[in-house]
């Protein structure tokens, strides 16, 4: 490992939390704007983790912090490896055991509340997974090896010939970010039927880290999105900021939906639309190196 | 002031007529728009910073405010929203009720009015998070609150 | 020296089964033990004796060849005589039909001079499995199979150890031998242990299971034995080895052995429990765990895949094999999606078992160099991980007296080494860095030419982490129950112990194990070698790398950060919120109800059972797979 890339994993981990920080404060702040509201101030995200951290750590068991940190550091791996060109399909696997620690640590609490949440979520691995998997295979037969770094020295866009799998994607950066409609498995607004979903029995600095961790993950799901238009960062970035404030409007005109629909949603047509898109790959061969 | 920019509330709804909880529900609508302060009504008591009671406590739910009491994580205050919650109000010498929310935990503040407005009721949290704050500087728990045995009634 | 430890790998085993059969219940544990020490040190021992072939020629040969009939026939008979004593008609056909097929051999197949045992590095792979895992399951069985007797009213453990130690030295047998004909008596030897050790309750459902694997696997082996004799007749092939010899790179003779080798592979697909013949795996798990875990998961069920995986320089390129692809991973996604549906955990098992293999045969059918490697890999993987599950869930199954998932919940609390356990079983079939997803990984890249497959292989994996993550979460869930249950034997517990153990080192060491095993045999099977570099830490194919090194260490960086910071935090313990309804006065688990009295909660998982349930899958898996076998058998012909 030389000094480069050295520097390149400090700012990450110092450098991304931020970023998430802001992008979710902005987020607060248009939705407050969108319901007629003034809305926290852009820094509330910190603000919240900082009281969180200060504040007493109440436990169910013993192991479920466990989990929070298995989510949190896999969250920053993925993140590294996004980072650091990898193999995609082995950051898609790394990224699941994330989500997957996050719905075992909120189901090891055993709370009702908790365990209907983990289901949900995991009826939503169930959706979005083969999503994520047909990407990293679009971006495959598009440059012949699944890192990434051929998709960033290719000069052509993945997005000019990956449009279906584009749409998909914006929905599974929907159910990611659980975001209405497709916040069922916790969510600050569903505390009538839901409580907090999965994260229920969470509290103080436990609670923190899934903060900080989502923050680390808004910024590696928008990096997904960016790769879309890595060919030029630019707009790459511009692609990924205008998805997300997307995913917020859609947040604020929707009602949530049964997670039944939602995996009907994804099971006909997001996968349908991915297919179609993998076998125009395939029959045309085009290639972007 | 790490806990004064992000009062996290749980609202506990003992015996209230619904007037205590429709003014606090307005604290967060756009016209009082609460969550400038970073003020967020989550669900559950392991995330939260102030309680708020409203309604007179009776015999069904004295376990009901003790078990959220006890399951908020320190430090925490607590705030009697409303007369009731606040003496008993009208109801207090009603066959069922024990009184208000200081005869079973250690209530931190009062909201009084029948009901209070919005603004009272923002001005009471806004009074719980410098309580907030010295009990975090001075390390100051809330005890455990356990049976006393008297919650159920002889007679039920 | 490699024929002594042939010899020993066959009559060792076989010398236990007898002293099992002979000694009394009081030595079965220190038989078990011996027979343990035995096999790792047999099958290290042959792994030093390194690759090589022991033919059998002249006197020697003729009194084995002698031996080997007179098995063949007391097979057939075994065969025909329950199925006349049962009065199970199916199986009575075809065992008339296997007699015909067995005449037939004996009297118009020319007879072989001489008879070889090949060793090859798969080889080695297998024989560690079923030395190593397989003696690891027996010694759980000594420390299980008391209860279950006990719970049952049998007292059958001398037929069980018997059949156990048997069936090991016919599978080192199967693993071992290079000729065709003895491959075939070691494999009716196989079908017949499992038969009768899925009937070892002696009940109605046991016998009836029993009969449907032995009618199932009959029909594959008389696929096989067809398949054999169209070998040995038409281009005097007699040897495992030598239709891959035969075959060779030439195109022309690999269309020209397509028939034999589709039908040998039907065989295959029947011993591996692919669908069609998933049932007989299904109905296999009345049995006790223990077999479940060495026949059924771990070993038997792997014969079919071995030898799939040994005939790909047949098919390998052909449209043979993008049929086996299509078929294996078409497996993969259905009994994946009906596994989703399944509460019953051993039949969760069942179906996952069916999928992997699926997988493996899968990536033999696609046939590139890096997808035979991870075929192979997968095979070693998937039988560690499988037969830990195994033992954890008949573990599971003495501790809370249910199989049945939803029972779980709380398993955490009331044995906590044994869940640790079954955990690790579920996160090394799902999560990176652990062999099998490495391996799927591998298969994934393979695959990622062929568009139906690779879609199948993703559909599938999504699948797969879903009904793992469901059973995971549940036993990791600790509700409020806090009777910890004492049910510790050495035994059982050594043998659990062992079996995750080696899931970790197994999957440290992948890039090892890759390079001394894995690599020389696909050299010798596709005379080339998979294009995979790298060194130890990072495994790289050209189209992609995973750095399983960096996610071990992350995942010890995990385990350091949590206890460094455990008690940092101050925790506190409370109760889970259930909005204050918990009650006080007693365990404070229990809702209080609007009568006073008390309700538990109870969550269930989503089991979609009106999507992914049997009844409305099997029927189109049963029709889909029968026009893929009808494919892949045209595929042979034209």
């Amino acid at each position: 490992m030389d000094m480069n890339s050295v520097l390149t994993v400090v700012l990450v981990l110092i450098g991304a939390p931020i970023i998430g920080c802001l992008a979710s404060g902005i987020d607060r702040r248009i939705t407050a704007r969108l319901q007629g509201r003034v809305g926290p101030p852009i820094l509330q995200p910190y603000y919240d983790v900082r009281k969180l951290l200060s504040k007493d750590n109440m436990i169910v068991n013993e192991s479920q912090n466990f989990y929070v940190v298995v989510y949190l550091i896999f969250i920053i791996l993925s993140l590294l490896m996004l980072v650091f060109k990898a193999d995609i399909l082995m950051i898609v696997f790394v990224y699941t055991v994330a989500s997957i620690a996050l719905i075992v640590g909120g189901m090891s609490t055993g709370s009702p509340f908790a365990r209907v949440g983990s289901s949900r979520e995991i009826m939503a691995i169930l959706s979005y997974e083969p999503v994520l998997l047909l990407y990293a295979l679009a971006i495959y037969l598009l440059t012949g090896t699944f890192k990434l770094s051929a998709v960033l020295d290719a000069s052509t866009p993945v997005l000019m010939y990956t449009p279906l799998i584009f749409i998909a994607m914006l929905v599974v950066l929907n159910i990611k970010l659980k975001k209405s409609p497709f916040d069922y498995s916790t969510s600050h607004h569903a505390h009538q039927e839901l409580v907090k979903g999965m994260l229920t029995e969470y509290s103080g600095p436990g609670f923190a880290i899934i903060e900080i961790a989502h923050f680390y993950e808004y910024v590696f799901l928008t990096g997904l999105i960016f790769l879309f238009w890595a060919a030029n960062p630019l707009i790459g970035a511009l692609i990924a900021i205008v998805a997300y404030l997307l995913v917020i409007v859609i947040d604020n005109i929707t009602a949530r939906v049964y997670w039944q629909w939602m995996l009907k949603l994804s099971w006909t047509f997001l996968l349908a639309i991915s297919i179609v898109n993998i076998a125009f790959l395939y029959f045309s061969g085009v290639k972007i190196v | 002031m790490s806990l004064a920019k992000s009062p996290w509330i749980i609202h506990v709804n003992c015996n209230s007529c619904n007037g205590c909880d429709i003014e606090l529900v307005a604290c967060l609508t756009p016209l009082y728009d609460a969550e400038r302060f970073g003020l967020l009504n989550i669900g559950t008591p392991k995330q939260a910073d102030i309680m708020v009671v409203t309604g007179s406590v009776n015999y069904k739910n004295v376990n009901v405010l003790k078990n959220i009491y006890n399951q908020i994580p320190d430090p925490k205050v607590v705030l009697a929203v409303g007369a009731c919650a606040s003496t008993g109000g009208i109801f207090h010498d009603c066959y069922n009720v024990v009184g208000g929310a200081d005869q079973i935990i250690p209530v931190d503040a009062y909201v009084p009015g029948c009901t209070p407005r919005p603004e009272a009721i923002i001005d009471g949290v806004v009074a719980a998070l410098s309580i907030l704050e010295n009990k975090k500087k001075g390390n100051i728990r809330g005890k455990e609150v356990k049976l006393t045995g008297k919650e159920v009634p002889s007679n039920a | 020296m490699i024929e002594t430890t042939i010899m020993l790998l066959l009559a060792v085993p076989l010398l236990f089964s007898f002293l099992f059969l002979g000694l009394g219940k009081s030595m079965y544990k220190i038989l078990a033990w011996a027979f343990f020490i035995f096999g790792v040190f047999a099958s290290v021992q042959l792994i030093r004796d390194g690759v090589g072939v022991y033919v059998i020629t002249g006197s020697e040969f003729a009194m084995f060849e002698n031996i080997v009939l007179v098995l063949e026939v007391l097979v057939v008979l075994f065969i025909i005589g329950v199925a006349a004593k049962y009065k199970n008609w199916p199986t009575l056909v075809l065992g008339l039909i296997s007699a015909a097929v067995f005449a037939y051999t004996f009297t118009n197949v020319p007879a072989v001079e001489s008879a070889s045992f090949n060793i090859d590095q798969f080889s080695q792979v297998m024989i560690l499995i079923v030395n190593i895992v397989g003696t690891a399951i027996i010694l759980f069985a000594t420390g299980y199979m008391d209860e279950y007797e006990e719970h049952r009213h049998l007292n059958r453990q001398r037929t069980f150890y018997f059949t156990m130690s048997f069936f090991l030295a016919s599978m080192n047998g199967l693993v071992m031998v290079d000729t065709l004909g003895w491959l075939f008596l070691f494999w009716e030897l196989t079908t017949l242990c499992s038969f009768v050790l899925i009937s070892y309750n002696m009940d109605k459902e046991g016998i009836d299971n029993g009969f449907r694997a032995l009618a199932l696997n009959l029909v594959g082996g008389i696929a096989l034995s067809v398949g054999i004799i169209l070998l040995a007749t038409n281009y005097d092939i007699s040897t495992l080895s030598g239709i891959g010899t035969y075959a060779g790179t030439d195109a022309a003779a690999m269309a020209a052995v397509a028939l034999p080798v589709a039908l040998l592979c039907i065989g295959g697909f029947a011993k591996s429990a692919q669908m069609p013949f998933q049932s007989w795996l299904l109905g296999a798990m009345v049995a006790p765990t223990p077999v479940s875990a060495l026949l059924h998961s771990s070993t038997m069920v792997n014969a079919g895949v071995f030898l799939v995986v040994k005939l790909v320089p047949a098919f390998a390129g052909t449209g043979l094999g993008t049929a086996i692809a299509v078929y294996g991973g078409f497996t993969f996604v259905m009994c994946s999606a009906l596994a989703l549906s399944q509460r019953n955990a051993k039949r969760v098992l069942a179906y996952s078992t069916i999928a992997n293999l699926g997988l493996i045969i899968a990536s033999a059918g696609i046939g590139t160099p890096l997808a035979v490697a991870a075929a192979i890999m997968l095979i070693l993987f998937h039988a560690i991980s499988k037969a830990l599950l195994f033992l954890c869930t008949g573990e599971i199954e003495h501790t809370i007296e249910s199989r049945d998932i939803e029972d779980m919940p709380g398993l955490i609390k009331k044995a906590p080494l044994l869940s640790t356990l079954a955990a690790l079983g579920m996160v090394s079939m799902l999560l990176p860095p652990f062999g099998v997803l490495l391996t799927k990984w591998v298969s994934m890249e393979a695959a990622s030419e062929n568009p139906i497959v690779i879609i199948f292989l993703i559909l599938g994996s999504a699948l797969t982490t879903v009904y793992y993550a469901k059973w995971l979460g549940t036993i990791m869930s600790s509700t409020m129950d806090k009777n910890e249950v004492h049910h510790k034997k050495p035994e059982t517990y050594f043998s659990l112990s062992f079996l995750g153990l080696s899931i970790v080192v197994t999957s440290i060491l992948v890039f090892q194990i890759y390079d001394y095993f894995v690599r020389p045999q696909v050299e010798i099977l596709l005379n080339a070698a998979p294009n995979v570099s790298g060194q130890a830490g990072i495994i790289a194919s050209e189209i992609g790398e995973f750095a399983y090194a960096a996610i071990f260490a992350v995942i010890a960086l995990a385990i350091i950060l949590y206890l460094a910071t455990k008690s940092m935090f101050t925790p506190r313990k409370a109760d889970y919120y259930m909005c204050g309804e918990n009650n006080m006065e007693r365990d404070k688990l229990m809702f209080r109800n609007g009568l006073c009295s008390y309700d538990k909660s109870n969550v269930s998982n989503i089991y979609l059972q009106n999507t992914f349930g049997e009844s409305k899958l099997t029927t189109i898996g049963y029709a889909i797979s029968i026009i893929l076998i009808v494919i892949t058998l045209a595929g042979g012909v034209l």
